[in-house]
């Protein structure tokens, strides 16, 4: 780009940014109204797909916290300074979304989605039920001295937040570990993600700013009660344009907010009775068609991290159990999988888990990495017990696992996967480098593919570097080993040598008994969810009691 | 007698919310579309029923014939045309959720603002077999009993379509995993649109019973869609025996609630009910542990 056409850009954006900010001076009512539209469509819009866009927890509750400002404004807004109504409707909105998140962003999705869809309705009852029985009068009259234009000014200054506050988060550590967390949740959270804490923290951001554009428009209304307020078409209205324009971009919604107010605004013009047949056609056509939004159309795609902080496969000095496993047992409601499992793991050793399939193995290892809480017995990880622990927090202490049905973040790229795994990393250890890491286990060159279009063993290989960037003591590999051809099997093997030799300790569940002979020099045989013979991998599979587990007993 | 004031009313409204979310239960639970248009669905079916009632003098009993049919044709259209390809477009359940979930929503606003055009915002009802009858000292209509009669007699046909039948066992094994019923043969995308049009039928059942004795307007549709939401997840999604049970208790809360507390608090308690077994319990009342 030369830099006279830099200069006419720059131009152009200011020649646009005071068009917009001076509107009110040159626009008459009607042009001005539609102008405090579209803005605070943006703002709804904006702030919606601040959450649902990464995590694609869809809500359908933005009325809730819209109404809820909105009802604010006007209980206080004739008593109190105007800058303390705008904070108290922030504070309400966040309130809700606080107690509302904290209940129901643990459920999984779907349940999410039906509660959020409930939620204004339940939220506007309970406005009708105290105002009727405690206020006793449904309506409130709001009487204030803001005029239309101090509203759209009002309106401005909060879209130029919404967009500051988006942009942030979008380039801070939080902005990809939603993505994370949208791409698959449980390898998140195994990669030392809070994701609990960070979908409840911006859901909450998301409505404090529903709930200020709710104060901020009150005032318009001069006449406000639970119908107005609460209008569940808001909701709707702004799902659409959040996924017209694309949720997945800071400013995708803006795209799809523009041509929709502008065809609201004609259709209620035009068409009032059949307003709301023609909204939902609208609808059904742009999920049908546009799956991924006018913006998705220009390919345009999320912003990307780029690879910069170092990263290192920590070495530590030997010392006494790494891993001490004492008695552990997981039943599932009367089948006991796992039952009194014990051993330890010195530093630096790789240990194998074998035995037939459904013997408890992978169980085992999921009460290790926290993804099972045991229903008895301890797990203590270097003098901390494990027991208890959620996820995230293990990985965080340095016990990184990979999944026997492999999980990598399939939208984000093989960078970001990585990425993804030291967003909260404690140590500061540092001398490989996300490219090393990649490197290491032969994804170099596809650094910036998406992780989901990856073949099956790459993502395998993703899966490890991911586990290694968390800068671990100890990794679980669940049949990393599995389905490996002859070639590639040679060169995993030598590459978990590699691992240990740098001084990692390694738990591998594996079937591949050439594997386990190669590398493992002592390992636990389990069968039925109990320890059945321990050792040398020469003896243990010489034992008579594992090869009738694996093969059946004489009597057969 | 207090008690019975409220336990009889209360099984009566449980009875019509456990049929209507068995409905939903093959919707949602078979054919995996999370469909929100589905209270719609039967206010427009409390709609039918009221005008062949007002308009032809039919007894909504024989309305049935007609509306159980209509609206199977109407909901395997929807499926076929629309809903299929979003489940042959998205990546996995999740993604068909979300994008279920959003279609029939449109679809919501579609059905619903064909009903204010031509019926207007404001409340209906007609007068049905409305006569009182004394069961244990508490009093109730006819009408509502013979909704509840017909309600069991669907819903034990329904349930029993499913467990006697080689069909109705192909449908409960889509319910529990596709992938698996696929590779045993199953037409699963077929069946699911047959699941999807039985769902449909069964709601215009209970629109058409529910029109007997509860006034509606076209707004109302979002009401029977949460309750039937929550009743199917109470009950564990696909779970009939867990439908039933889930849609009496509620019935009974709520009947509870509106009678000793205050009529204007039953979503709340609606609400508070689901809220505190999905605590408790995430996969519902008799949901399998999902891995």
């Amino acid at each position: 780009m030369t830099g006279l056409m830099r200069a006419a850009l720059w131009c152009a954006a200011l020649g646009l940014a005071a068009a917009v900010v001076t509107y009110p001076l040159y626009a008459n009512g009607y042009y001005l109204a539609l102008g405090i539209s579209v803005l605070y469509f943006t703002i709804l819009a904006t702030a919606w797909a601040m959450f649902s866009g990464p995590t694609r927890y869809v809500s359908l509750a933005t009325v809730a916290f819209f109404g809820l400002g909105a009802y604010t404004a006007a209980v206080l807004g004739e008593t109190m300074p105007w800058p303390v109504v705008l904070l108290a409707a922030a504070a309400v909105g966040a309130l809700t979304a606080g107690i509302t998140g904290l209940s129901t962003l643990r459920l999984s999705g779907i349940y999410f989605v039906i509660f959020s869809f409930g939620l204004a309705e339940l939220i506007r009852q309970l406005v009708i039920w105290y105002e009727v029985n405690i206020h006793k009068s449904v309506g409130r009259y709001l009487f204030s001295a803001v005029t239309q234009d101090i509203l759209y000014w009002q309106l401005l200054g909060l879209t130029a937040i919404v967009f500051l506050v988006g942009w942030l988060l979008g380039r801070s550590r939080y902005g990809l570990a939603l993505r994370a967390i949208g791409a698959d949740e449980t390898a998140a959270s195994h990669s030392g993600i809070d994701a609990t804490r960070i979908k409840l923290g911006v859901f909450i951001l998301s409505a404090t700013f529903m709930a200020m554009t709710g104060a901020v428009m009150a005032p318009r209304w001069t006449y406000i009660d639970p119908a107005i307020a609460f209008n569940p078409t808001i909701s709707f209205q702004v799902v659409i344009m959040a996924l017209l324009g694309g949720a997945g971009s800071l400013f995708g919604p803006l795209l799809g907010v523009i041509p929709l107010v502008l065809l609201f605004e004609v259709l209620t013009a035009t068409l009032p009775n059949h307003f709301s047949i023609v909204l939902g056609i609208i609808f059904v056509v742009i999920v049908m068609v546009l799956p991924d939004g006018v913006i998705g159309l220009f390919g345009a795609g999320r912003w990307r991290v780029r690879a910069g902080k170092p990263a290192a496969v920590a070495v530590r000095p030997m010392e006494a159990p790494l891993l001490a496993v004492d008695g552990v047992s997981k039943s599932f409601s009367g089948l006991r999988a796992v039952e009194g499992v014990s051993f330890t793991v010195a530093p630096g050793e790789i240990i194998g888990i074998i035995g037939p399939n459904g013997s408890g193995k992978t169980t085992l290892l999921n009460t290790l990495s926290g993804a099972l809480r045991p229903s008895s017995g301890t797990i203590r990880f270097s003098g901390t017990v494990l027991n208890g622990l959620r996820a995230h927090q293990i990985a965080r202490l340095g016990l990184a696992r990979t999944f026997q049905l492999v999980r990598v973040m399939p939208d984000l790229t093989v960078a970001e996967n990585v990425a993804a795994a030291r967003l909260f990393s404690t140590s500061n250890g540092s001398e490989t480098t996300e490219r090393e890491l990649l490197d290491l286990v032969g994804l170099g060159t596809v650094q910036e593919s998406a992780a989901g279009e990856l073949t099956y063993i790459d993502q395998k290989r993703l899966e490890l570097a991911r586990a290694l960037a968390l800068q671990p003591r100890l990794v679980l590999l669940d049949e990393w080993l599995a389905g490996l051809n002859p070639s590639e099997l040679e060169t995993g093997i030598a590459l978990i040598a590699k691992l240990r030799d740098r001084g990692l300790t390694i738990i591998m569940v594996e079937h591949v008994m050439d594997a386990i002979r190669a590398l493992c020099g002592h390992c636990i045989v389990m069968n039925a969810g109990s320890v059945i013979a321990r050792g040398t991998p020469d003896d243990v599979l010489a034992d008579p009691k594992v090869v009738a587990a694996y093969l059946g007993g004489d009597d057969a | 007698m207090l008690l019975v004031d409220i336990i009889l009313p209360g099984l009566v409204l449980g009875g019509m919310y456990a049929l209507i979310a068995l409905g939903l239960t093959l919707q949602y639970g078979v054919a995996r579309i999370m469909n929100l248009s589905y209270g719609e669905s039967l206010v427009a079916a409390a709609f039918g029923a009221f005008s062949l009632y007002s308009g032809l003098g039919l007894s909504p009993l024989a309305a049935l014939l007609l509306a159980v049919p209509v609206a199977m044709v109407l909901n395997w259209l929807l499926y076929r045309f629309l809903l299929e390809r979003l489940m042959r477009r998205g990546k996995d359940r999740g993604a068909q959720e979300i994008d279920s979930i959003l279609v029939t929503f449109g679809v919501l606003f579609v059905i619903q603002g064909a009903m204010l055009v031509v019926f207007g915002g404001q409340y209906y009802s007609y007068s049905y077999l409305s006569i009182p009858l004394t069961i244990f000292g508490s009093t109730l209509a006819v009408n509502r009993l013979v909704a509840l009669l017909f309600a069991a007699v669907v819903g034990f046909a329904v349930y029993l379509a499913l467990t006697r039948t080689r069909i109705g066992t192909a449908v409960r094994a889509i319910a529990v995993d596709a992938n698996a019923a696929r590779l045993v043969g199953i037409d699963v995308a077929d069946l699911s649109g047959l699941a999807f049009a039985f769902g449909g039928g069964l709601v215009a059942v209970g629109g058409v019973l529910v029109s007997m004795f509860l006034t509606f307007n076209a707004a109302m549709g979002v009401v029977f869609t949460m309750k039937a939401l929550v009743v199917v997840i109470m009950g564990g999604v696909g779970n009939v025996l867990g439908a039933l049970v889930a849609g009496l208790l509620l019935g009974v809360v709520e009947t509870a609630v509106a009678r000793l507390v205050d009529p204007g608090l039953t979503l709340a308690a609606t609400y508070a009910l689901f809220l505190g077994v999905l605590l408790i319990k995430p996969t519902g009342l008799f949901g399998r542990a999902a891995s």
